[in-house]
């Protein structure tokens, strides 16, 4: 915790450690095979489209995209099941373990714990969600108070977590067509095919409208967010996304006196509608 | 259409004739046509308006028609009816003459007749196991609704099997045969043989000239578009991309061995895609000899229609619908986000 302080202070500004180096290295393979599948893959599901054989023959065409499609698959899948394994150590070192040092288990306790991981959904998201509504629609000028990981994050996190265990399954079958269908009929060749490229379309189109708005084309971090790289977040985006935690970290380490208020100086409004900001 | 100006018709006219001039003039003739046809059809321009008002074109292209399979035939051997030149209203090409070529295995007169045998008794013969003409017999194809004069495909095999001629092997070739001709017709002749002239593209283009056309499908009440069906397979998608190496549809709708021409409807017992032996059709040698049978189960010609396969089109629309309720509202969370940045403290509640 030496290398990477909660709290990073640059050029008098401060920053928010949010994700660790594995995390960030995790992120970027995701990121890459991801965009790389959908290239190589999207050509196929809509084969009739224009541009799809230009697109394909970047990628060897016929002989070529599929072997690259199967090599970033493999990737994923492979990343995939490190991913479950790492959270399943993370909650185990940092949430069962000291559970059983303090108090011991039950059943209970340890569902409870998993229950309460930080991406786990909760009824602090639908208060957020509700309170976004409101601000969005003018019912208040007051923007919901983010915590550590807001429902936009968890919405992030379980839309692939969901969506790899549907495209990888599926995918793993088709590639593997032979076998799949000793044990199964082989209409299930079919709804795989669907649910594959169904799915894969969702998934594309949920990350580069939803995910890239949030983390690349929204005017507070265009053009890009830089968290995914560095793993600390600026002050300005942390008071305005996850106000809650960054009022819990401030306060922890000791700078109550310097916490900001919320989204940027909503009290000094007068300014701010004649056009000038800072 | 409307007449040309008198000056324009003037300098077309004089155009044309130095075209002639000079295409007379120059061009070599190559004429292995034994009646001289050439000495007219070689012009791009030959052309006339037939009784139904269309234009026919006759240009014979020479350097195409002589890598084409029936180069060595003489145009009389085809157009029989001619017999003198110039030459009246031509009949149509009838496939099934004996030309004059020499089969050499049997040195007899060559001739298609065996096909039109072959196709009278498969599924698209206009004639019903009692003898009698099929419903909407004119739908039912000939020589020339599915073929062209195709074109020479040699394989090259030397280190390597690859498309064209491998000088490497017609070096052999010299050693014994010394007619020159004869051994690119011949190496020609086996090579394009040994696989298909057309990839599976062209061939579910042939196909779907029937088979995709909604009319002929609703009247012999077919349960698919079938090249469209074929076209949503990974199969159909590789062949959309040039891919040699998947199947087409007469890989699976012939059995191995035969000829295309004895395609069987799938209640026959004979046929490769009868119940009984669709298995065989997916574990063959070339595509997936370690599959089980079951793999044949797989609808090829699935069209995510709610008649045709019920279970599919459930399964899309669920996928639709989850698409469309994941995005259509976070879509519209981000257009009023983007609105909402620019009155960041507006309000019609308490302001805090």
């Amino acid at each position: 915790m030496e290398k990477y302080p909660l709290i990073k202070i640059k050029d008098g500004e401060k920053f928010f450690y949010r994700f660790t180096h594995n995390q960030r290295i995790q992120h970027i393979i995701l990121a890459v095979s991801v965009v790389v599948l959908v290239l190589t893959g999207m050509p196929l599901k809509f084969h009739d489209a224009a541009w799809a054989p230009y697109l394909y023959a970047l990628f060897g065409g016929i002989h070529y995209a599929p072997v690259i499609h199967k090599v970033f698959g493999a990737i994923l899948v492979a990343l995939f099941a490190y991913h479950v394994v790492y959270l399943t150590y993370v909650i185990h070192k940092f949430s069962i373990l000291p559970l059983k040092k303090k108090e011991g288990l039950t059943t209970m306790k340890v569902l409870k714990a998993i229950a309460t991981q930080p991406l786990v959904p909760n009824l602090k998201d639908a208060k957020d969600i509700g309170q976004l509504m409101k601000y969005l629609f003018y019912v208040t000028n007051v923007r919901p108070r983010g915590d550590n990981f807001t429902w936009k994050e968890k919405f992030d996190y379980w839309a692939p977590f969901w969506g790899m265990l549907i495209i990888g399954g599926t995918g793993l079958i088709m590639w593997n067509k032979e076998l799949a269908t000793m044990i199964m009929p082989g209409e299930l060749l079919n709804f795989s095919i669907i649910a594959h490229s169904d799915e894969a379309l969702l998934a594309a189109l949920f990350l580069f409208i939803w995910h890239w708005y949030n983390v690349h084309f929204s005017i507070s971090v265009f053009p890009m967010g830089t968290v995914f790289i560095t793993g600390y977040m600026s002050e300005e985006l942390m008071s305005e996304e996850h106000y809650d935690h960054y009022v819990k970290i401030m306060t922890e380490a000791g700078l109550e006196h310097e916490i900001l208020p919320p989204h940027g100086g909503q009290e000094d409004e007068s300014t701010e509608e004649g056009g000038a900001s800072s | 259409m409307k007449a040309l100006p008198r000056a324009s018709r003037l300098i077309a006219l004089f155009c044309f004739s130095v075209f002639l001039l000079i295409s007379f003039t120059f061009t070599p003739s190559y004429a292995a046509d034994v009646g001289n046809c050439l000495l007219c059809h070689k012009y791009p321009g030959i052309s006339r308006v037939d009784e139904e008002g269309k234009l026919r074109l006759f240009y014979v292209n020479e350097s195409i028609f002589s890598n084409s399979v029936h180069a060595k035939v003489k145009c009389e051997g085809c157009h029989t009816d001619i017999k003198k030149i110039p030459h009246d209203v031509a009949k149509k090409v009838d496939c099934l003459v004996e030309c004059h070529i020499i089969e050499p295995s049997s040195e007899k007169k060559f001739s298609h007749k065996d096909v039109k045998e072959f196709l009278g008794k498969s599924v698209h013969g206009p004639i019903d196991k009692e003898g009698k003409e099929k419903k909407y017999i004119e739908d039912y194809p000939t020589c020339k609704d599915c073929h062209d004069n195709p074109l020479y495909r040699p394989l090259s095999f030397f280190k390597k099997v690859r498309p064209g001629i491998s000088e490497a092997s017609l070096g052999r070739c010299r050693v014994c045969h010394k007619k020159e001709e004869f051994i690119y017709r011949f190496y020609n002749h086996v090579t394009t043989r040994l696989h298909k002239s057309r990839n599976p593209l062209n061939i579910a283009e042939v196909c779907a000239r029937c088979h995709d056309n909604p009319e002929i499908v609703a009247r012999h009440e077919m349960s698919t578009k079938a090249v469209f069906s074929y076209g949503e397979t990974f199969h159909g998608k590789a062949a959309r991309f040039l891919d040699e190496r998947v199947p087409d549809c007469l890989d699976c709708h012939i059995s191995k061995g035969e000829s295309v021409h004895q395609m069987l409807p799938k209640e026959d017992p004979a046929s490769s895609i009868h119940a009984d032996n669709k298995g065989k059709i997916c574990t063959n040698i070339d595509c997936h000899p370690s599959a089980s049978p079951k793999l044949a189960k797989y609808s090829v010609h699935a069209e995510f229609n709610l008649k045709q396969s019920p279970a599919q089109y459930f399964f899309t629309v669920f996928f639709i619908i989850l698409t469309g309720g994941t995005l259509l509202p976070l879509m519209f969370i981000i257009l009023l986000d983007i609105i909402r940045r620019f009155f960041p403290n507006a309000t019609i509640g308490r302001r805090k």
